[in-house]
């Protein structure tokens, strides 16, 4: 009797332990309980790298690390997928759009001079280029007050395109613009000569308002020692004539500017450069932290983005608690009404394997998504089974005519074979689902499988325990408190 | 020791064996049913898989808006956001063509009160602007009640690929254990019970997926999963119990065998089916329209897995192990 006392204490002492824990540790909340956004990109072959492997990957978190600290949202986290994926949270109400923007360009800087005799055709393709942005501006501008945009009519800039040897796209209105300005970038980069210099030779980038109108903002740029002297070289090769310097990002030329004849001798030496592309505040910002977080080795494609709003987030807590609770409720009236005693020891087993369950959350720490909240509440069927299962045998053996106490021991250790059974098949699919999951299904796995280890050890202990202290008190010793009295055998039998 | 252990009195009694012909009746017009289903399905242009597969398999973008309208929310049609949308220019993203929303997906859920647009997928500057543009008509919206899922046709692959291996491990798992516990036969039974639960959960949806406009997302592939581990759960104590038959009373014959031990789990199958049953009512109930589906999945996996288990594998049993012996 003794023993039982021990193992008593012992189940009372970590569940005060537990319920102590719990108090002082948050559950971690998933994104589709708190709120938040999670993007994934996934990483794109390309060039020389067929195959994307662990290296490539670790490159491309290191240069996004980079870029989402630049952003300097709060709480994020990145991390790795599988063999070719990274998902950034962006917990609480945040714009993704920014987040999105930023992780899926390369960032690839280039600085190239202009080819020699295309000063006409560059001029005008410029020229070309800034009107339409500036229509397609306007037109948005338009659109977002609320007015509607006149219909644009392309035909007069026909003869410019003959000119330029670019065709007129088909479609309407900003589509057909949209294409043209594609089709003019690039025939913009075939006027220019191979990258002289890149953003690889970058030491910091930062950013500034322009003097003469603070709306209008430039990036600033600094070079290693090789970049400066690769610099002074491109600069000191145009100094003077009409051609002009590019600076390309992604292979769309986003600034082109004259060096002055002075710099004919030595070029421009100094290791530094201004990008002042029409950039507002926000845009440079972006464009900074591209630069300073460096170009990506590899392409990478935002392949999805979710957001949800905190106060959803919230009505799915409410009502996954509120699923939970009534469940819980059902079922402990369910085996009160049928086990009387032992169900509801069972009741109080359950309610410790419901905080036990919690605590593991808190330790390891699990974080709680809706699917995982699913896995807890089919994980309390299971610790049920364990237990019906054993008050079944109790019930088989008292109806045999075996005392009490036999009945019980009986009863534990001849349903222990099934429980285990159910539980290890159940725990093999968890395993599975866990390893080779991902995202909602890991999730679910991961609270499932803690679910199933810990109703093994509160059916197999805390029930038994429980069951067999109260049996140290004379009044509740009664087969009657287990089974109907006509279920009884009499006592001639 | 207690009396005899050979004659357990139990509280009900099944004789399986001799209903055995009617359970095979049952489960093959289930299944003929299911795969029916499956296949008006694949073989619906409109669809052309066995399940009429969600965003989460085909990539898109949903929004999800939750209106603050009060006793107003009735007065919203679906037609008017769907007409609001076809006409809306959206923001062009740099290198991307624009996204055909010529023909959006509208649904109004709660009455009203929740507003779900299903599209090809956008950016998240296009989706923003999209909320801000339905917004005259939809509005106001609560505050925090927005959520906006944007998924690339590559990750709904890699989704049905880990679903359908991580559902072969688990099989092949289970398979090794059964026959290490147990042998080959139980083992070779197990899966059969257990597929049985799975393609009818399936047919089901299919046939809703044809009637209701049903889609299977990546909780529908979760609930497939627990199915599998549940029923083999169910089927094992089952199983158990025949093994114990038989190495207490080897003399009785093998019908009579199973026939005692599935009345012997009855009552712990029935309660145990029940008592998952209670959790998932609650969810059917409570759990909101995320979880209505996956919860209704996982009913009725429970329901079928409990009969395959009393019934279908028990009775099946008997027939291999006779046609072995003879």
């Amino acid at each position: 009797m003794s023993r039982y006392q021990g193992w008593f204490a012992f189940v009372l002492a970590l569940a005060i332990a537990a319920g102590m824990f719990l108090v002082r540790t948050p559950l971690q909340l998933g994104l589709d309980l708190r709120g938040g956004s999670q993007l994934t990109v996934e990483l794109r072959p390309a060039g020389d790298i067929t195959v994307v492997g662990d290296q490539e990957l670790e490159a491309v978190k290191a240069v996004l690390d980079r870029r989402v600290n630049g952003l300097g949202v709060a709480e994020s986290t990145l991390q790795t997928v599988g063999g070719n994926q990274l998902v950034l949270q962006l917990p609480g109400e945040q714009d993704p759009t920014a987040a999105a923007r930023i992780l899926g360009d390369t960032a690839l800087l280039e600085f190239r001079a202009q080819s020699p005799e295309t000063e006409v055709n560059f001029r005008s393709l410029r020229q070309l280029q800034s009107q339409a942005t500036a229509i397609l501006q306007l037109r948005e501008n338009q659109r977002s007050r609320g007015e509607t945009p006149e219909p644009l009519d392309l035909e007069s800039l026909s003869e410019t395109l003959e000119e330029l040897g670019v065709a007129l796209p088909t479609g309407d209105g900003d589509a057909q613009l949209k294409v043209l300005l594609e089709r003019v970038d690039a025939e913009l980069l075939t006027l220019l000569e191979p990258a002289a210099l890149t953003g690889k030779q970058l030491v910091s980038a930062g950013r500034q308002p322009l003097q003469n109108n603070p709306n209008s903002w430039e990036v600033t740029l600094n070079f290693d020692a090789e970049g400066a002297e690769s610099f002074a070289d491109l600069t000191k090769s145009i100094a003077g004539t009409n051609r002009l310097l590019a600076i390309t990002l992604d292979n769309r030329l986003i600034s082109a500017a004259s060096v002055g004849p002075q710099f004919e001798s030595a070029g421009i030496s100094g290791g530094a450069a201004t990008i002042s592309g029409n950039f507002s505040a926000e845009t440079a910002r972006e464009l900074e932290v591209k630069l300073r977080g460096g170009s990506l080795p590899l392409p990478v494609e935002v392949i999805e983005v979710r957001t949800i709003g905190p106060t959803l987030g919230a009505e799915n807590i409410r009502r996954s608690l509120q699923a939970a609770l009534s469940g819980l409720a059902l079922v402990a009236v369910f085996m009160v009404i049928a086990y009387r005693l032992p169900g509801v020891v069972a009741v109080v087993a359950l309610s410790l394997y419901a905080l036990f369950n919690l605590s593991v959350y808190a330790l390891l720490p699990v974080t709680l998504t809706l699917p995982g909240i699913a896995g807890f509440i089919l994980s309390i069927g299971m610790a049920v089974d364990a237990n019906v299962l054993i008050f079944e045998r109790i019930k088989d053996e008292l109806r045999r005519g075996n005392t009490l106490i036999r009945s019980i021991d009986t009863g534990f250790s001849e349903a222990f074979s099934s429980i285990l059974d159910g539980h290890l098949t159940t725990l093999i699919s968890c395993a599975a689902l866990f390893i080779l999951g991902t995202g909602l299904v890991k999730g679910f796995a991961a609270t499932l499988g803690i679910g199933v280890l810990l109703s093994l050890f509160t059916a197999l202990t805390c029930t038994r325990t429980l069951l067999r202290f109260l049996m140290g008190y004379a009044g509740l010793r009664r087969p009657s408190n287990f089974l109907p009295q006509g279920q009884l055998p009499t006592k001639a039998a | 020791m207690a009396p005899s252990s050979s004659e357990i009195p139990v509280a009900l009694r099944l004789p399986l064996t001799a209903f055995r012909r009617r359970v095979w009746l049952v489960s093959g017009l289930a299944l003929a049913l299911s795969v029916a289903g499956l296949l008006a399905c694949w073989f619906n242009p409109a669809i052309g898989t066995p399940l009429r597969p969600g965003l989460d398999f085909t990539g898109g973008t949903q929004i999800q808006l939750e209106r603050d309208c009060g006793d107003s929310c009735r007065d919203l049609k679906a037609v008017a956001i769907s007409d609001l949308i076809r006409n809306l220019e959206l923001p062009p993203e740099s290198d991307q063509p624009l996204p055909n929303i010529r023909s959006p997906r509208v649904q109004l859920l709660d009455g009203g009160e929740s507003l779900l647009v299903r599209l090809p997928s956008l950016s998240a500057a296009q989706g923003q602007a999209l909320i801000s543009a339905v917004e005259p008509v939809a509005g106001p919206y609560v505050a925090g009640g927005q959520a906006v899922d944007t998924i690339g046709p590559s990750l709904g692959r890699q989704l049905l690929r880990t679903t359908l291996i991580s559902l072969l491990a688990a099989f092949a798992g289970i398979a090794v254990y059964i026959s290490f516990r147990y042998d080959g036969r139980y083992a070779v039974l197990a899966l059969v019970a257990l597929a049985h639960d799975v393609l009818i959960v399936c047919g089901v949806f299919a046939w809703l997926g044809l009637f209701l406009q049903l889609e299977v997302d990546s909780l529908f592939a979760v609930a497939l999963l627990t199915i599998a581990g549940y029923s083999v759960n169910d089927t094992v104590v089952v199983f158990d119990r025949i093994r114990e038959r038989r190495r207490q009373d080897a003399s009785l014959n093998l019908s009579e065998q199973v026939d005692q031990a599935v009345s012997a789990t009855l009552t712990r199958t029935l309660y145990t089916s029940g008592t998952t049953l209670l959790p998932l009512l609650a969810l059917i109930l409570f759990g909101g329209a995320t979880l209505y589906w996956f919860a209704v999945a996982l009913a009725l996996g429970v329901v079928v897995g409990s009969w395959s288990s009393i019934a279908l594998a028990p009775s099946l049993l008997t027939v291999w192990d006779r046609s072995g012996d003879a």
